[in-house]
């Protein structure tokens, strides 16, 4: 703790142990936990360093009027504070503890009914449970009835800290086990700090006693009760060790069978989540494995696909089991398509028909499908004796149930027609079927059924009626598809045809998300070309899917679209259908003109940012993959100097960045075989904005062979002339900090390999010294000049008296000025600038010091009434 | 109740309703198909259509090589192009009261039924459904009389010969009944018998029942009918919408409570959503235009032009498609696009509301303005001369049989960049295009269909409740060619009664009640006795009096007094004198109360015996026997008639009587 917030400390509680009513915000004290917390946590003892919060506790419990606000917090902080064993001796000598936690003293004087000081009262007592003397404090003061209360409290937050407060007890006291046992922290137990273990004994004793009792509902009214406790068993027995284990399972054993038998809807997954918990960590229980068959076998369709799913999602290797959750999964898929996944059905024909009657009905054949859908991935890839059928026909499954949907099927091939009718047109079924399809592609064999998989692919995409979610995950599946496709030979001239055709149709959709993912897709598509491309050189899937019709136009034309995502999806779909070109330095095609035209219009007039944001991802792309010398570079050069000066001056801050991206890269390429120059020192940037066009591509970077260790003033000159450092330098007078900040880590990279502050690069600084840049003597400029100016006259002000009114000049008549780049380099104060722009921009009013000044002023201003405080509160 | 159905066409429906005393006519509708067997009339000559072969059987037994032509391996008939009239031999059809149109599209027949027939009634239809059926039937007459055909073909009619004709000629029914267009006399001498209605509006037939247009949402003035008397209600239901369309959304709250409901007029595309084919219309619209290709819309004059158009001018600036020119041709394209604007009533709210803008309810006009539509009345004159390509051509006949359609068949077809899109359900497109073969043109099927589909309909049955419906056979199983799709078709409790062509239902539904008016000075003289708690009666002796089918009850006329006349009586002639009525018991006797009588009229020895019915009472010294039931009390005894009137009198005093 630093001395400015120790000094203001003992005002800020003398504040507090007044009424309290005068906290700036409501936040304040979560603030000041949170800090006391940090420095605990950091080692220090806040009672050493403020034996004021002391007094602070005890005033405000004595206070009557205190607010109950400022009593949670002092019940918190106690914990807080008497979280050593050390402190908790101090306090205890105060005999503050038995004051703090007293219930009987907050129930009688009314405060307990306000949740606030409830969850005080249980964070406090969470706090202070980390050594053996708490436990027997708690143990003691017979804390533990009121605790197993307040699982069943109204308020939502309260029940769960007490579930959670309760599973600490448990499992942080729990006797140290042998060696290599999991989910213990064992690592203050070697302190010696074994609790009496009358006291634990007694805890478990109760807790055990209350699990049991409280675990079957009485009525219905105690069903949250019972799930609150079996919340709570789940979380004991995930990580419990083998002695507390054994003792939970056998208290809990028969109330958990009841349960079973009992079989409510609502507890069957809280339910579910217990066995599992207890099967995974107690392995071959017979009375759990048992539990678990039941549960697997209950009678409810709804309630055993979920139960099932639950199971499978657990990922346990019980054959047995596993075998009978996949059958309980694919039974429905069975039904509903009439494919014999299960072979002859041996299940108890009665299962089946409550299966069939529950189908009947929409919105649960929805679910139940849906459940069983998403779960197909996760079955196909089950052990093969586990399963009832080979995984490809799972496959087909999926593909005759999304026929279905469709309303494609024809009649002889689906199962039930009442259950049918239930999915046709349903977007929700089609969405997780095409889900699991594309999740399918893993599957063993599945390969078998692509030419289907593309058929009934391509007649969604075609279908008039598909929403554009369902579009989009069409084309998402087909991308996966293509991506684990090595042989193209099933492609007929048919499909391919169709999806040429569809492909056409759907970028001329009326609804925008439809034709954003479509461009969407054929930029992906050209992406997943070029990775095949790279595994296997004679294979095309572009070419072997959309048969040569080349995509370009249709992009181009997808450029002049109304909705700018469109046009921003196109524009760098465009770029990853060109990449291949590029890499390959191919000649220059007759469009490539047109389309850097078209971008640079958009990068200039475009009125949104999206698209402005992709065409400078484009130019980024491009320069990233091209490889020179070819016919393309003069045009690619030529353009990137206009995209640098537009992309400047854009009003969009993601396009600055962008901007500066591209200006790295130039940089990169001018300086790479220079000795000093340290390549991606802006590497951890910060990440792309959610909604960025960001083209998945890393920027891989081509090095030179030719060195540079030499001439790397001509390189600085290079640069300068192509507009890099004009960038950087508008960069860093730009008000959005990331550009700031992104321009400054440029700049300094620039600086430390063309003119190094370490002596023995004084020479070649020299040299360095005649490259000049010219600054505007407005905008961007004019701030560049003040802040040269500045640093001038406070370090040499008789110096370079001619610079200087050449500098006065600049301000004077607004005309350009040529600054020397290393000078300016030099000048600009970058380090310090740095040092600011990594700060985020509320650290001043997020330090504790603000924090408990702002407490202060207020209530200053409180006690004063008429003036007005301003809170900074973000 | 009785229903004759004179048409097998679930959406072309034409039924006589007979209803207490009327004859009601449920539209009117022409089944246009039998034209698709018929060669296309080309407007300028076509020397394609005209080198065709004609047809000669294969043994050479029939030669009808005048009257068919052979065409793509299918054979059409080289004629003036024929309909399917309704049925006229199932009942007189000079009986018929009125006929009500339910939408213009239902109303192509009516001259066919009210000249020539002996039809003296009236019909009724909404003044839209009057402005554009007229319209329809002019183009109609119009498409026909510019390109007179000269020849008539009758031989292939001959049932001989038509056994031996191959593929779909071979199976039509009933070609005599086939009739030509009517001319333009017939057209005007028919709607001048209409009678404009407004919705809600209640016609009184003959004082038996009332009946009402209410809003069907399918398209202009388009209705479903309300038929009521004071105690039975059918409802009359064809072609409408749920969809936000341009027309008046659907009234179907006034539908509840129905007696009988007929239902007509559902989509014919059950599986093509309208939004779905709407976005495929568009986006095929677009590409091919992109790719400098024409688009082709075989289409109606009115209706669902107006939303292709409203949904292409939002859709026009997305796609870059600003200056492509999009032309109407229809002769009545003109008065269509006019006549739409200015039936703001019959509008949807959203359109209704744009009165009081200064912009018109339907944005076409501002695409006319900007030129970005154009309309003629057909290929000649100025279109020719203003005519650019890539274009949009919207014009009729759908069945591509008639109309300028025809024309830029035969001048597009070629083509591969070229677009037809069928946007009209009413026409198979795949035979709408046989005599077109070879056909490069690409083809696109999105027919747009808003009428109710299977699901809107079971929900709005199950809202209204009829007790009964009646309802074209096709809708009561899966269409043929989706036999599994049992969505697709009509499940009721109890299950709907179907029809087809020349069916006549006896409609379950009896008569039970009939409304008397009972004159003030009679219902004066009634003395109501209450019987039970609100509820109170009388007798009536009254003369009921009947006329226009209203009933009412009068005094019964005091005879004359007669004069005394010395005159020998003769008494079988004399009326007979109106005699007193007996009066009428009600309630029940209860057993304590009549034995304690009993016993205070002497009878002491009284044997009670319970019974299925009641009660014996055996009066032992007496010997008689009083049986006590609900509907009856019988006094058993052996000639006392003294003791059997005490009795009765005893018996009496527990019941009222009137």
């Amino acid at each position: 703790m630093d001395r400015e917030c120790a000094l203001l400390l003992p005002g800020v509680c003398a504040v507090l142990s007044g009424s309290g009513s005068s906290l700036p915000d409501d936040t304040s004290l979560e603030k000041l936990l949170d800090w006391f917390t940090g420095i605990t946590e950091a080692g220090g003892s806040l009672l050493e360093a403020c034996p004021c919060l002391l007094k602070l506790i005890s005033t405000v419990v004595h206070n009557a009027a205190s607010d109950p606000g400022v009593l949670s917090f002092a019940l918190r902080l106690t914990g807080l504070l008497a979280a050593t064993e050390e402190s908790f001796e101090t306090i205890q000598e105060h005999s503050v503890l038995n004051e703090v936690f007293n219930l009987q003293h907050w129930q009688e004087a009314g405060l307990w009914e306000d949740p606030c000081l409830r969850i005080g009262w249980i964070q406090g007592l969470r706090s202070m449970l980390q050594h053996p003397k708490a436990l027997s404090f708690f143990v003691q003061s017979e804390f533990i009835d009121p605790l197993l209360q307040l699982q069943t409290d109204t308020s939502l937050f309260i029940a769960a800290a007490a579930n959670q407060m309760l599973a600490h007890i448990l499992l942080f006291f729990q006797p140290v086990p042998p060696a290599g046992c999991k989910g213990v922290d064992t690592k203050e137990k070697d302190d010696g700090m074994t609790p009496s273990s009358t006291d634990y004994t007694a805890v478990v004793k109760s807790i055990s006693g209350y699990l049991k009792e409280s675990l079957v509902p009485k009525e219905s009214k105690n069903v949250r009760q019972s799930l609150q406790t079996l919340k709570l068993l789940a979380l004991l027995l995930a990580q419990a060790g083998p002695p507390l284990r054994d003792k939970l399972l056998q208290t809990v054993g028969d109330s958990l069978e009841e349960l079973v038998t009992a079989g409510s809807s609502e507890l069957t997954l809280p339910l579910m989540d217990v066995i599992l918990s207890a099967c995974s960590s107690s392995g071959t229980d017979e009375r759990i494995t048992r539990l678990l068959s039941s549960m697997l076998n209950i009678n409810k369709p709804a309630d055993l696909i979920h139960a099932a799913a639950a199971f499978l999602r657990r990922g346990q290797h019980d054959t047995v089991h596993t075998a009978r959750a996949v059958r309980i999964l694919l039974l429905p898929l069975d039904i509903m398509t009439g494919q014999t996944l299960l072979g002859t059905i041996s299940t108890a024909d009665e299962h089946q028909f409550s299966v069939v009657e529950q189908l009947k009905s929409k919105s649960s054949c929805i679910s139940i499908i849906c459940v069983c859908l998403s779960n197909t991935p996760q079955i196909t890839l089950t052990p093969p004796d586990v399963l009832p059928c080979l995984p490809v026909s799972i496959v087909t499954t999926v593909l005759s149930l999304l026929k279905i949907c469709s309303g494609n099927s024809p009649s002889s091939s689906t199962g039930c027609s009442e259950v049918s009718r239930n999915v046709i047109g349903s977007g929700k079924v089609q969405k997780c079927a095409l889900e699991a399809l594309t999740t399918l592609t893993s599957s063993p064999g599945a390969k078998e059924r692509i030419s289907e998989v593309f058929t009934v692919l391509i007649q969604y995409l075609e279908n008039p009626d598909s929403d554009p979610t369902v579009l989009h995950k069409s084309y998402q599946a087909l991308l996966k598809w293509t991506s684990v496709c090595t042989d193209f030979s099933f492609i007929t001239d048919q499909l391919r045809h169709d999806l040429v055709e569809v492909v056409k149709k759907r970028v001329c959709d009326m609804r925008w998300e439809v034709k954003d993912s479509t461009v969407e897709f054929l930029g992906h598509l050209a992406g997943v070309c070029d990775s095949i491309k790279a595994a296997a050189e004679e294979c095309d899937s572009s070419e072997a899917l959309l048969g040569g019709c080349s995509t370009t136009p249709l992009l181009r034309e997808a450029l002049q679209d109304s909705e700018s995502y469109v046009r921003a999806s196109a524009i760098s779909a465009l770029a990853k259908t060109l990449t291949h070109r590029w890499q390959q330095g191919a000649t220059l095609t007759e469009e490539e003109p047109e389309i850097v035209s078209r971008l640079l219009e958009i990068l200039s007039q475009d009125s949104e940012g999206f698209p402005r944001r992709a065409v400078v991802q484009y130019f980024i792309s491009w320069y990233s993959s091209h490889s020179p010398p070819s016919s393309s570079s003069s045009l690619l050069m030529q353009s990137v100097r206009s995209v640098l000066s537009q992309g400047r001056a854009d009003l969009d801050w993601e396009v600055k960045v962008h901007t500066l991206v591209l200006a790295e890269l130039l940089l990169d390429e001018a300086f790479s075989g220079h000795p000093g120059y340290k390549k991606g020192s802006d590497s951890h940037h910060a990440p792309p904005h959610a909604y960025g066009v960001v083209s998945e591509q890393a920027y891989t970077l081509h090095t030179h062979t030719a060195t540079h260790t030499e001439g790397a003033e001509s390189d600085l000159a290079v640069v300068v002339e192509q507009g890099v450092v004009s960038v950087l330098l508008s960069g860093l007078v730009d008000c959005d900090r990331p550009v700031a900040l992104k321009a400054c880590r440029l700049l300094i990279t620039l600086r430390e390999t063309v003119c190094p502050l370490s002596l023995g690069a004084l020479d070649a600084s020299a040299a360095m010294a005649t490259v000049s840049c010219e600054l505007p003597g407005c905008g961007w400029g004019r701030e560049i000049i003040k802040i040269l100016k500045m640093k001038k006259s406070d370090q040499a002000k008789e110096e370079d008296i001619a610079d200087q009114r050449g500098l006065n000049g600049a301000e004077e008549g607004a005309d350009s000025v040529c600054v020397s780049v290393c000078e300016a380099l030099r000048s600009l104060g970058l380090d310090e600038r740095m040092e600011v722009l990594t700060q985020s921009s509320d650290h001043i009013h997020n330090s504790p010091l603000s924090l408990l000044q702002d407490i202060l002023t207020a209530s200053a201003t409180h006690t004063k009434p008429g003036e007005e405080v301003i809170v900074d509160c973000y | 109740m009785k229903l004759y159905c004179l048409s097998g066409h679930p959406t072309l429906p034409c039924n006589v309703l007979k209803f207490k005393s009327t004859t009601i006519m449920l539209d009117c509708g022409l089944d246009t198909t039998s034209v698709l067997n018929f060669l296309p009339l080309p407007l300028v000559h076509s020397p394609r259509l005209s080198k065709l072969p004609g047809w000669v059987s294969k043994d050479g037994s029939a030669n009808l090589e005048k009257e068919l032509k052979e065409c793509a391996g299918r054979v059409f008939v080289d004629s003036q192009p024929e309909f399917c009239l309704p049925e006229r031999e199932l009942l007189d059809l000079s009986t018929i009261d009125v006929i009500l149109i339910s939408n213009y599209h239902c109303m192509m027949a009516l001259p066919y039924i009210t000249e020539h027939t002996g039809f003296t009634g009236t019909v009724y239809a909404t003044e839209p459904t009057l402005t554009i059926g007229r319209l329809f039937m002019e183009e109609l007459v119009n498409f026909m009389e510019r390109v007179p055909k000269a020849q008539s073909a009758t031989c292939w009619k001959n049932k001989e010969m038509q056994r031996m004709l191959p593929g779909p000629l071979k199976d039509v029914v009933d070609v005599w009944a086939w009739k030509r267009s009517y001319s333009i006399q017939e057209v005007n001498s028919a709607l001048s018998k209409v009678q404009l209605v407004g919705y809600s509006q209640k016609v009184e037939l003959f004082g038996a029942v009332q009946v009402s247009p209410l809003s069907s949402g399918y398209s202009l003035g388009s209705s479903n009918w309300i038929i009521q008397s004071h105690h039975e209600k059918v409802s009359y239901v064809s072609g409408s919408s749920l969809l936000t369309t341009h027309p008046q959304p659907m009234d179907q709250s006034s539908l509840k409570n129905s007696d009988v409901l007929i239902l007509t007029g559902l989509t014919q595309m059950p599986t093509a959503n309208p939004d779905g084919m709407l976005g495929e219309f568009c986006s095929n619209l677009a590409m091919t235009i992109r790719a400098g290709g024409n688009v082709l819309v075989p289409c109606y004059s009115s209706g669902v032009i107006y939303d292709l158009l409203e949904c292409l001018y939002q859709f026009i600036d997305s796609a870059n498609l600003g200056t492509t020119p999009f032309y109407f041709i229809s002769p009545v394209a003109n008065s269509s696009l006019e006549f739409s604007q200015i039936f703001a009533e019959w509008l949807c709210h959203n359109k209704q509301s744009k009165v009081y803008l200064p912009e018109p309810p339907f944005p076409h006009a501002e695409l006319i303005q900007t030129n970005k539509l154009k309309h003629y009345p057909s290929i000649h004159g100025d279109f020719s001369s203003e005519f650019r390509q890539p274009c949009v051509v919207f014009t009729g006949h759908p069945s591509l049989r008639f109309g300028d359609v025809v024309h830029f068949m035969e001048l597009w077809g070629k083509s591969s960049i070229n677009t037809i899109i069928f946007t009209e359900p009413d026409f198979s497109y795949l035979d709408a295009l046989a005599p077109y073969q070879p056909l490069a043109m690409k083809c696109v099927y999105c027919p747009i269909d808003t009428r109710l589909n299977f699901h809107q309909v079971s929900k709005l049955l199950k809202e209204v409740q009829p007790l009964h419906v009646v309802c074209p056979e096709q809708y009561t199983q899966p269409p043929l060619t989706q036999s599994h799709r049992s969505d697709l078709m009509l499940e009721l409790q109890p299950p709907p009664m179907p029809y087809r062509r020349c069916s006549v239902l006896n409609l379950p539904h009896r008569r039970r009640y009939e409304r008397v008016y009972i004159l003030p000075e009679l219902a004066n003289s009634l003395v109501p006795s209450e019987i039970k708690p609100g509820v109170s009666l009388a007798t009536v002796s009254a003369v009921l009096h009947s006329k226009d089918n209203k009933h009412t009850l009068q005094s019964v006329p005091k005879p004359p007094p007669v004069a005394p006349s010395k005159k020998r009586k003769r008494v079988l002639e004399e009326p007979p004198a109106v005699l007193a009525p007996k009066t009428l018991l009600s309630g029940a006797v209860p057993l304590e109360a009549f034995l304690a009588t009993l016993q205070k009229h002497g009878f002491t020895e009284v044997k009670v015996e319970e019974t299925a019915d009641g009660h014996i009472l055996h009066l032992q010294a007496e010997d008689t026997l009083i049986q006590l039931e609900e509907d009856g009390t019988h006094i058993v005894c052996d000639n006392n008639e003294p003791l059997r009137t005490t009795l009765r009198d005893l018996v009496l005093r527990f019941l009222q009587k009137l």
